[in-house]
């Protein structure tokens, strides 16, 4: 599953996960822990959307 | 033309640009600022826009009197800016060039080169002495690129807002209505989707004691600057600015023109102090969209076409809502011929804006004004501007 990031159109792909800022591939969404932001703009969790 | 002691502007006037950003008219033309910082070390602050390259390092040499830059701080990578880097870099092989990692990926992309042997990656918070003057830089992402940064000098408490707090209009014309109009055009036109990442810049610009801001565009403001802060909190927190009412309209043959302005004229006589019509398919429609969000009502009358909303109406409304159009009133007036579905289609279109009220006497006409729906345009009045 995808999540895009409604500010700057970032996407977090749950299958890579986000191994720059310790999030392991496989990371769920909902499991992100608290304080993620979008790693090109900085907008918080609530500003993402999932990908159709 | 010097801002403080040691710092020198070195931008230039366009004024052959036919569209700014490739949308926005600009009758005044358009500024592209660059300053410089004369000390133990010397910067560079922005380049701009490839067409004026050559005028702009006239200037930079002229202003470095036979001195070397040392380094050259890019803020913004949009081309209107980032469009001299590759000549600096060229003219002058000892610089060093300062930006944030975002950029350097986007230079990377825009001009073929990112300089890994002689750049500095600017973090939040980092620092760069020059002598006198330390350059701190803050990170303003989405204000309005991710990459941007801007950097604050201690010394003369200027703050180098990149493309925040600017304008439409280069600086060798006067701009007749001062400053707020065309920095709020050019505010909602180009920034207005980002109002939470400009909030989170004023709260860092908060903790800073500024006594001067140097954008990218439009002039250096100085003196006062809470009018410029208080402005860009209303704006970016989607606050009224004005009392008063918007109507943006289209008309094909005249009918929904006269309703638009047959309510501005009930609006006025109410005692409404301003009432902006704009016609969508005729005026400036970034003008229009600045009016929407100055103003706390918006009426939109519109015509049925092709059992949707007419384009130009289309086309605004998405301009409203991708820049997360907010707390304001709206009325609908629709016309039709044979089946009216405009109004609907309005409605669908603004679905996802947050705390809009939309007022209970709507509007339909069908085709021209008649006794009904001019009744129902003095109940719209007397419900807007009670």
């Amino acid at each position: 599953m995808k999540y895009v990031c409604s500010v700057c159109g970032w996407v977090y792909d749950e299958e890579a996960g986000a191994p720059e800022v310790n999030v392991a591939p496989g990371t769920k969404f909902e499991d992100l822990p608290e304080g993620f932001v979008c790693l090109l703009c900085g907008a918080e969790k609530e500003a993402f959307t999932k990908e159709d | 033309m010097e801002i403080t002691r040691d710092i020198r502007y070195i931008g230039v006037n366009d004024h052959q640009i036919d569209l700014f950003e490739g949308q926005y008219v600009v009758p005044r033309g358009m500024a592209y600022n660059s300053y410089l910082i004369l000390d133990e070390k010397i910067a560079v602050m922005d380049t701009v826009e490839e067409g004026f390259t050559h005028a702009w390092i006239e200037k930079l040499t002229v202003a470095l009197g036979g001195r070397q830059p040392d380094y050259l701080i890019v803020q913004h990578m949009e081309p209107d800016h980032s469009g001299s880097i590759g000549c600096f870099m060229h003219t002058y092989p000892r610089a060093t060039i300062v930006a944030s990692a975002k950029a350097f990926a986007m230079m990377k992309n825009f001009y073929g080169e990112e300089y890994e042997d002689r750049r500095i990656v600017a973090g939040e918070g980092d620092s760069l002495s020059l002598g006198r003057h330390t350059l701190t830089f803050l990170a303003a992402p989405m204000v309005h690129w991710p990459e941007v940064i801007v950097s604050y000098d201690a010394a003369d408490k200027v703050l180098f807002s990149a493309d925040a707090f600017g304008k439409f209009g280069a600086l060798d014309v006067e701009d007749p209505e001062g400053w707020a109009c065309e920095a709020r055009r050019y505010y909602f036109g180009i920034v207005g989707k980002y109002g939470a990442q400009v909030q989170a810049l004023l709260k860092k610009a908060a903790n800073l004691e500024i006594a001067a801001i140097c954008p990218t565009h439009g002039p250096v403001l100085r003196g006062d600057l809470s009018y410029y802060l208080n402005l860009y909190d209303v704006w970016s927190s989607y606050g009224v600015e004005s009392e008063g009412v918007c109507i943006a309209y289209t008309s094909v043959y005249g009918h929904t023109k006269a309703a638009a302005e047959l309510l501005a004229e009930k609006l006025s006589a109410r005692g409404c102090p301003k009432v902006a019509v704009t016609d969508l398919a005729r005026d400036d429609m970034p003008e229009a969209v600045e009016d929407a969000f100055r103003y706390g009502k918006l009426v939109l009358a519109t015509t049925t076409y092709n059992m949707d909303v007419f384009p130009p109406m289309r086309e605004f409304i998405k301009h409203l809502t991708e820049r997360n159009y907010q707390n304001r009133t709206v009325a609908l007036i629709e016309n039709g011929s044979w089946a009216p579905a405009a109004a609907k289609g309005m409605t669908a279109l603004l679905e996802g804006c947050k705390n809009l009220t939309f007022v209970e006497n709507s509007v339909r006409i069908l085709s021209a004004l008649n006794e009904e729906s001019t009744a129902r345009l003095e109940a719209l009045a007397a419900e807007l501007w009670p």
